[in-house]
This record gives C-alpha cells, structure tokens and sequence, in this order.
C-alpha cells in the first residue's frame, strides 16, 4: 500500500515539474518594478563595520558608499565616493580626493570627516572588517585635510591597502552619534537602520524574512540603467531550500535566486524565459591537511593522497561547472601563477611517496570532515575514499556542523587529518590569498593545515610591504611554487558561481571579487510591461 | 479545584527551570564557538575576544549559568549573538506566527480526523474506511519536508494555486497588530483581502503540519469508536431501538474521545516541534526556522528560548487537556 502512495506522489511530482509553466509577473511599488532576489542566507546585522558575508555585504553595498568600488571581471578597482587618490613614494601616506555632489539619504553631504569618523569606528569597534586595516592604521593617522580631502598615514607601507576599501563603507555621523546608547557608536541602531548614502535606502526590515531598499530617485552617482528603467527597489526575500528557490523562479515569485543544486541548474538552462549566469568563480575548494600531527604530517603521505585524486571527478560533481585550480591562488588574484608541480592523479607517482612516506604500506585511517548537509563535500569525500583505497588509506567521513568544524580547525591539536574548506578571498591583491598560509592565520579555518614555512612566511611579509608590483609578483611566484612544494592541502577546484534569473531582468554584473551568492543590486532592472 | 491548580502551576514553574537548566548545559557543552563564528571568517583572535567579552562568554560556564538563570527569574531570556537583538524580542516577533500556523493546522488535524475517525469505524472493512486507512498511513508514513516540496510544486508552480512560501505577498503589509495571529487581526480590522491572502499563505504548511496530526486523531478514534461500539450498553441501546445516528453521536463518540483528547495534547507538543521542519520548507517566520537557524549558528541563547516557548506551550496544553478530561468525564471531576 505504502509503495502505491509513493508511486502516485512521486508521478505527481513528475508531472508537476515537467508542465511547470513560466510565470509573468513583477512585485510594483507606485508604478515602478521591484526586483526580488530569493536568497538562502538572512541579514541578521546590517551595520557595516560590524558584520560582512555575501548577503550582508550586497545589502551593505545597496545603502551605503565607498571611497572606492569593485566592478567588472576581471574585477578592478574604479572611483566611487573618491574621484582620485595619490600614493607617497614611501608607499605609507594616501590621500583621496572626495567627489563635490555625493550626499546622504538625509541630505547631508559626504565629507572627509564622514570618512574619518567612518575608518575611526570601523577600527575601534574592532569587529567585521577592522581585521584588514587594524595592523597597518590607527584612528589617529587620519587626517581630514579638508572637506573634500583625506588623508591615511599607515604604520608601514600596505601594498594591500587599497584592495580592502571597497569594504569600508562610509556612515553618516550626525545620524549614527544621534542614536548612540551608551557610546555603542550607534551600534544597535544600525543593526536595522541604516545612515548611508548609496543607491538604494532602507524600506522594510522583517529579520529571518525578507528586507526591502527602496530606489534613491536622486542618487548622486546616477543610474547606469537610466531614470526611466531604475527599479523601485529590491526585495531580499530568504528562501532557504533549493526546491523553494526554483519553484519560486518558475513562479515568477522571484526574479533571481542563487542557490540551487547543480542539478537544478542544468535542468532550469532548459526552462523557458530563465537565463543561467556560470561564471569562474575565486572560491577554492581544497581537503586541508593537518601538517602538525597526525599521519598528514608526513609531506610523502599527504602528496601520495594528492597524486591519488582522480581529478576530473571533481568537476564533474557539479556537472562541469568548477575548474581546476592550478595553484595556491584563484585565477583572479594579481600574480596568479599556473604552477606546473600541481599534483593530477597518477597513481604510480602516488605510490612511489607512499613508499617514501613513514606508512609505506597505507594502513592509515584518515578522518574526512565536511559540512553536513553539504551534498557535494559528502560525495568528495566517497570520491576521496574510493581514490585512496588502491594506497590501503581508509578515509572515515564525518559530517560536521560548520561551527563545530570551525571549533576542531582551530586547534592544533583537534584539527583534522583532513577536512574540506571552501575559501572565498575578500580582495583580488594576492596578499589576500597568500597571508592564509601566514602562522598569523592559524586558528581560524582556512589555516587548519597549520602550515608553517618559515621561508614562505619571510617572503609573505616583505611582498605585503612591498610597493613594487614587480618585486611583489616575483616574491608571489615564489610563494605559490612553495606552497605546492609543500602540499599543505589537496588543491581542489574553482566552483563557478552561479545564478538564476528571469530573462526580463537585466544589467546583471559579474565580478568575481564579491562573495558566494553577492550580486550588484546597483545596475539591475526590469525589461517587461 | 483551586488547589489543583496552584499544584499544576508549581509543577510548570519547576519544570520551566530545570528545562532551562538542562538546555543550557546541552547547548554550552556541545563543541562550537559562536564567537568566532559571529565575528567573521577572517577575524583575528583579539577580535573573536571583544566579541566573547560583549556576551559573557569570557566567563567559567558556571558563572555563565548563575547568571543566565538568574536573568531568566527576571524574565530576561539573554541576547542573541548572531542577531545582537533580545531572545525575548525576537520570540515575541516569532511565536505568534508559529502559534498561528500550529493552531490551523491543529483545527484542521480534528475536523478532518475526528469525523473520518468516527466514520471509519462505522463503516468498518468498507469503502469509506479504506480510504480513510490510506489516509492515515500516509499521515505517519509521509516525511514533512518531501510531502511539503511537492504541494508546492503541485499547487503553487503546477497549478498557481497558491504561493510557494511565506507569510504575506512580498509588498503586502500586515495590519497594526492586535493579537499578532494574521488571520483573526485583519479579519477584526475588516481587511479581508489581506485576510484572504494571508489564508492562501498558511493553507499549504497547515495541511504539511496537520497531516500526521490527523492520521494520528483519526486512527485512535476510529479503535476507540470500534471498541465502544461493540460494548454492552450500545448493544443495549440498539436493543431498544434507539436511533443509530443518536447512538453515535451521544453515546459512543462522548466515550471515544477521552483517547483522542490525549492524542490532540500529545500532538500540540509534537507540531510545535515539527515546525522545524514545515517552517523551513515553506520559510514561514517562526520558532521552528528561528530555533533552526540559531542551532545552526551556536546561538545557544535563542536556542533554550525557544525549547522553553515548547516547553510551556506543552505544559499548558496538557494542564488544559486535564480539564477536558475533567469535563467530559464526570467520574474523573468526582475522583478529585
């Protein structure tokens, strides 16, 4: 009887999923369209210098302004709130030079000080984004020149400096001082407020829901879409399953959503009226090594385990849609070098460092952890012990909340043989990338390989304090031939980054530089009566 | 009558307590660091510091514990780490929503069970209780999260019924609030098309949360109604020809319920709990997805918030099913 039920309930879905029908409709607010986005991830916070993640930051990115912006692919730096910059010889002194017409929502210009009140708190509240500039700038060191000029004196010179202002959004102080409580720096009231100057303003705010910013009609930047098709605003809706995802695309519940399976996405590529945006994504994937203790830190062992790989099974666990990575550092970081020593799956190379390796029989157990719920990890790790039994490795793999894994790669001692890590990089300057591998990245979870050479160390801090580009590169070079000299981890692939959308909406811009599921809200519209 | 009742009371409040305590060693002992998590991916360590100092969690556990307790005695639930707002806040955002999507499909679980149930019995081995016995299993047999999936794609993408997900239509705006249930608040403004749109919203996650509910009603009913049914005093009456319909309905179903009231107790604490699963399906703002995404995160604090919100609902649920119980059984009421 059971089995009937099942039957019937499973035709149905059949048949549902092949006559889905598209849907025509778009959310309006007083004439004009909004644009919805369906995503996975709530925005729990949205002050700026307290919290960033993908969904975060492109709200963050949808009210407030920078001195600076990233756009394109690949993705450059371009003039934002700062109409042009200069740099010291010396490579420690920046000054930017402030657009004339940029305003807040309420009206109050952006100055320099609004700057230097922006960097003061970002740094002294010591959360979010503080970690990028904190080694390098104190509050002191800012210096308003005048109204429309600013300048930053750094400790020691930054190569990197300019890579993270993006991310530094600038707040209005005469609104965030007015809800101060407490000298909080008016944190609480920005956790659902918000006190910028960017393109779209705050509208509704519904946590765990979904939270709504409404077109600035005057944004002093303009529109690239032009006045007559900006939209009204943008819907953030939080549509946490995939299943939810696609049945609200088909829908037309929502314009855009990023988070399906890759089965899904190859099957809604079919659907009529959905285009798939596949990019080459900077998110690595990679099996992190503990190189301290355990079985894996015996370098023969861990590259056996990377030569015994079968590669192409990678890519093809998201139908196609990721690369390989060819070296330490994404495609798109400066300085990426393709490194000829990458390990591909050759057994008999795999077997010859096994038998250099202090197990030369295998014989070894090694723990896999991954996120549970995480389909793909999962099967990486079947690929992984199916791969590693020619070598008599056993691979034992166990599921993990994300947390706790955090928790266990943060010690030395509880971090695992092996566990697999997605790493976004939050800027294109290869420093980003590189300090990964620092001692000083130990403890957090893309450090669990507590990879330590003190050569590669050395070379980290002269490039990150290195004003030549040319000197840099060669000392990057150098470092991502190291790294994979010293097989910390198992170099995985580039998952592309993936979004679906309604053909109607346009001004779509992929830059790779921005997080996971992260979208420009800025240049989208609707093309649709 | 009084005392019992300042008894029952005493019980809860002790519960309450050891519930919060239980929870709060179960969720602090659990390996995870929520500061690191909250403070960012590439947060150094003094920063996941400043964010342990700002919430206590610098303390010893023990310390973390008498404190948390004693706030709890002054109704004060802590603050949400991920979210930095109040527990307390946040549930009074979140548990209306829950309430009101338990209390549909609570309804509908008894209007459909109770009478298919008494039906089925009836008609024992025929037509009618075939049908209602594939009902039933399914109701157990069926898991939450694929049965909801595939009324969405059923009804919402298939047929365009009703919506995928969610509360309200995205631009909609719900009524001042007065009790803060959707449904009674804009029917008491008199906005019936919000009203309207608000029903076409809960009626697919009521059905996913109703449904094992109702298969559960249906099947205990239907074994009571059989067992009483066939006992001496139907016998008797139908020996004197009383009217089937009144036998059923006056004196076999009265007796029959006792059971199902249980089960309709027993079920309350259950959905509550079950809406985990349906809320996340259908994204329905309630305890289930906040108590989901705060075990996600190691937000312990909303985590125990919610667990004692089930708690005490359950406990009230079972205080109130005493009463049923009181009412419709006199011999119970004089037993006290």
């Amino acid at each position: 009887m059971r089995n009937w039920i099942y039957g019937v309930a499973a035709a149905s879905l059949m048949v549902g999923m092949l006559q889905a029908g598209p849907a025509e409709a778009f959310e309006r607010v007083e004439g004009r369209k909004v644009v919805v986005f369906g995503g996975r991830q709530a925005i729990p916070v949205l002050d700026p210098h307290v919290r960033y993640d993908w969904s975060t930051r492109m709200m963050q990115q949808a009210v407030y302004d920078a001195l600076v912006k990233y756009e394109g692919n690949p993705a450059e730096i371009k003039p934002w709130l700062a109409e042009r910059w200069e740099t010291s010889e010396d490579g420690k002194t920046w000054t930017f030079h402030l657009t004339g017409n940029a305003k807040f929502h309420n009206g109050d210009p952006v100055d320099a000080e609004a700057i230097r009140y922006s960097f003061e708190r970002g740094l002294k509240l010591n959360k979010g984004v503080a970690w990028m500039l904190k080694d390098f700038l104190t509050p002191e060191n800012i210096e308003v020149v005048d109204a429309r000029t600013i300048r930053f004196k750094l400790n020691s010179p930054y190569s990197a400096f300019l890579s993270f202002l993006p991310w530094w959004y600038v707040v209005n102080p005469k609104e965030v001082k007015a809800n101060e409580v407490d000298g909080d720096y008016g944190q609480k009231w920005l956790t659902d407020h918000a006190a910028g100057s960017g393109p779209f303003k705050l509208k509704r705010w519904e946590p765990n829901v979904l939270y709504e910013v409404e077109a600035v009609a005057d944004y002093w930047k303009g529109w690239p879409q032009g006045e007559a098709n900006r939209p009204g605003g943008v819907i953030y809706r939080i549509i946490r399953e995939p299943a939810a995802q696609k049945a609200s695309l088909q829908r037309g519940e929502a314009d855009i959503v990023e988070g399906l399976t890759p089965d899904d996405y190859v099957q809604m590529a079919r659907q009529r009226g959905v285009t798939i945006q596949d990019y080459p994504g900077m998110t690595t994937f990679s099996i992190k090594f503990n190189t301290q203790q355990g079985p894996t830190a015996d370098k023969n062992l861990r590259k056996a385990i990377a030569h015994a790989l079968d590669y192409d099974g990678l890519v093809q666990i998201y139908n196609g849609a990721a690369k390989l990575q060819t070296s330490p550092f994404p495609d798109a970081i400066r300085g990426h070098i393709s490194v000829p020593s990458v390990p591909r799956k050759d057994l008999a190379k795999a077997k010859e460092f096994l038998a250099k390796s202090q197990h030369p029989q295998g014989g070894v157990t090694l723990e896999y952890y991954h996120v549970a719920g995480l389909e793909e990890a999962r099967r990486i790790g079947l690929l992984l012990l199916d791969n590693l039994a020619p070598l008599n490795i056993k691979v034992d793999l166990r599921p993990e909340q994300w947390p706790n894994m955090v928790a266990k790669g943060a010690k030395v001692e509880t971090s695992p043989a092996m566990t697999s890590v997605f790493v976004t990089p939050i800027s294109t300057d290869p420093d980003a990338v590189a300090y990964q591998y620092h001692p000083n990245s130990h403890g957090q979870y893309f450090a669990m390989s507590f990879y330590n050479n003190p050569d590669v160390t050395a070379k980290i801090d002269t490039a990150r304090r290195t004003s030549d580009w040319n000197e840099r590169a060669k000392l990057y070079a150098e470092i991502q031939t190291q790294i994979v000299e010293d097989q910390p981890e198992v170099f995985g692939m580039l998952q592309n980054r993936r979004w679906a959308h309604r053909d109607y909406l346009k001004g779509f811009v992929f830059s790779p530089v921005r997080f996971t599921g992260e979208v420009d809200l800025y240049p989208l519209w609707i093309d649709a009566k | 009558m009084v005392l019992f009742t300042l008894r029952k009371v005493a019980v809860l409040i002790g519960t309450m307590l050891g519930l919060a305590a239980l929870t709060f060693i179960i969720t602090n002992v659990a390996p995870g660091d929520p500061a690191r998590l909250v403070a960012g991916p590439d947060a150094t360590n003094d920063m996941v510091e400043t964010i342990r100092r700002e919430y206590g969690l610098d303390r010893p556990l023990v310390e973390q514990f008498v404190i948390y307790m004693g706030d709890l005695l002054t109704g004060d639930l802590g603050r949400s780490i991920v979210s930095t707002r109040s527990v307390m806040e946040e549930l009074a955002r979140y548990v209306p929503a829950t309430l009101e999507l338990v209390l549909v499909a609570m309804t509908l679980g008894i209007l459909i069970g109770v009478p298919f149930g008494m039906l089925s019995a009836v008609y024992k081995d025929r037509f009618i209780d075939q049908v209602t016995r594939i009902l039933s299993i399914s109701g157990v047999a069926l898991p939450a999260f694929w049965f909801g999936i595939l009324l969405q794609l059923f009804f919402a993408v298939r047929l365009e019924l009703l919506p995928v997900s969610g509360r309200l239509p995205l631009t909609a705006l719900a009524p001042e609030p007065i009790t803060h249930l959707l449904l009674v608040d804009t029917l008491l403004r008199g906005d019936f098309e919000t009203f309207r749109e608000a029903l076409s919203h809960i009626i697919l996650p009521a059905i996913v949360l109703s449904f094992p509910c109702l298969a559960s009603i249906l099947r205990v009913n239907r074994a009571e109604m059989i067992e009483v049914l066939q006992s001496d005093y139907i016998v008797a009456a139908r020996a004197h020809g009383i009217d089937s319909r009144r036998i059923v309905m006056l004196y076999a179903l009265k007796n029959a319920l006792l059971p199902t009231i249980a089960m309709i107790g027993l079920r309350f604490g259950w959905m509550l709990g079950s809406t985990v699963l349906v809320e996340t399906v259908f994204d329905w703002p309630g305890i289930g997805l906040y108590a989901v995404s705060s075990a996600l995160a190691s937000d312990f604090k909303p985590v125990v918030g919610v667990t004692l919100v089930i708690g005490f609902l359950f406990m009230i649920t079972n205080m109130l099913v005493d009463l049923a119980y009181a009412w419709i059984d006199p011999r119970l009421r004089s037993a006290r």
